[in-house]
């Protein structure tokens, strides 16, 4: 019985980890669209660096999610 | 005075033009084509009136020292979207370096938080996985913040060219907004310096109410607002000048 019990724990922990990694995951698809749009708007010397590092941390996002999927 | 013989053609009191006359008139008329030197000229006249401006602009402001320097005189790099093919950037401003001090700091902290989760007891109790998931997204929290923050500094900027002043606020990732309004159009200038930081780093909020669309920008932050007033001056003192001498862009 606590078998089960600790399995369903354990499926909704897994269940909340990944939709919360996939909720941050859209968090950083906004912050692609936006540094590309104010680029767009904006341009200086940094524009590069800045669309380069949210990419980055696209890229980290997306391995959270495939972390949460998977170890979790 | 010759009178014209065909009078079917031509009103009797019409001059009739020898052959010697019109060529006269074509040289007249070449020389008139040519480009006047008046035309040189006032070009050089606006020239001169762009070196001065730009002297009197590094006068008030001085030189640009680093790319992300809260102001930025005359840059070279410096672009927007909405720019006029001629249209020449005088200033470029963002708010006050010391308005990222607080976000810093923070930042600082949250990356330094993690390492003190040892002496909480409870966390050893947490499996290792979600602990090692959970410090990745700690960070991965900890980076957007601080980009974010640095988003919000870096891209709200305060344009003044030859023509216009443009305010582009980016108060956060799902908030901006464009305002601009000609030199021509300002009509009252005011500034406000408050607090202990504003006054010991000589940074505050500049209002510039329009006779525009947009009834007032508020340049909120912004490093030297006392200079920033005395640039806009200069440039409408310029604008009413150019309007008087009809060289109105």
């Amino acid at each position: 019985m606590f078998g089960d019990l600790y399995g369903y724990i354990d499926m909704a922990e897994k269940v909340f980890a990944i939709l919360g990694t996939l909720i941050y995951l859209i968090f950083a698809l906004v912050v692609v669209k936006q540094v590309g749009t104010m680029s767009k708007n904006v341009k200086d010397k940094f524009n590069g660096i800045l669309i380069l590092f949210s990419y980055i941390h696209l890229a980290m996002a997306v391995f959270l999610v495939f972390l949460a999927w998977t170890i979790l | 005075m010759a009178r014209s013989k065909d009078l079917d053609t031509v009103a009797p009191d019409d001059l009739v033009i020898s052959e010697e006359k019109t060529e006269e008139k074509i040289v007249e008329k070449k020389i008139e084509k040519t480009p006047p030197k008046k035309n040189s000229v006032s070009g050089k006249k606006e020239e001169e009136d762009v070196s001065n401006i730009g002297d009197k602009i590094y006068e008030i402001l001085g030189h640009t020292k680093h790319p992300l320097s809260s102001i930025l005189v005359k840059p070279d790099v410096f672009s927007f979207e909405e720019r006029a093919d001629k249209e020449t950037i005088y200033m470029v401003a963002r708010p006050h370096w010391f308005t990222n001090v607080s976000w810093v700091l923070t930042t600082l902290l949250l990356v330094v938080a993690p390492g003190l989760l040892k002496f909480v007891p409870v966390i050893t109790e947490i499996p290792v996985k979600f602990q090692f998931l959970g410090i990745l997204a700690w960070y991965l929290v900890s980076f957007a913040f601080a980009f974010e923050k640095f988003l919000s500094w870096y891209f709200d900027v305060f344009i003044i060219t030859d023509e216009r002043v443009i305010d582009i606020d980016f108060n956060n990732l799902l908030d901006k907004k464009f305002s601009e309004a000609k030199i021509s159009m300002i009509q009252d200038i005011t500034s406000r310096v408050s607090g202990v930081s504003q006054t010991m780093f000589n940074y505050g909020t500049v209002f510039i109410q329009t006779a525009a669309e947009v009834p007032e920008i508020t340049l909120e932050k912004i490093a030297n607002p006392e200079k920033i007033i005395k640039l806009l001056q200069v440039l409408r003192e310029e604008e009413e000048r150019e309007t008087l001498e009809g060289r109105v862009k």
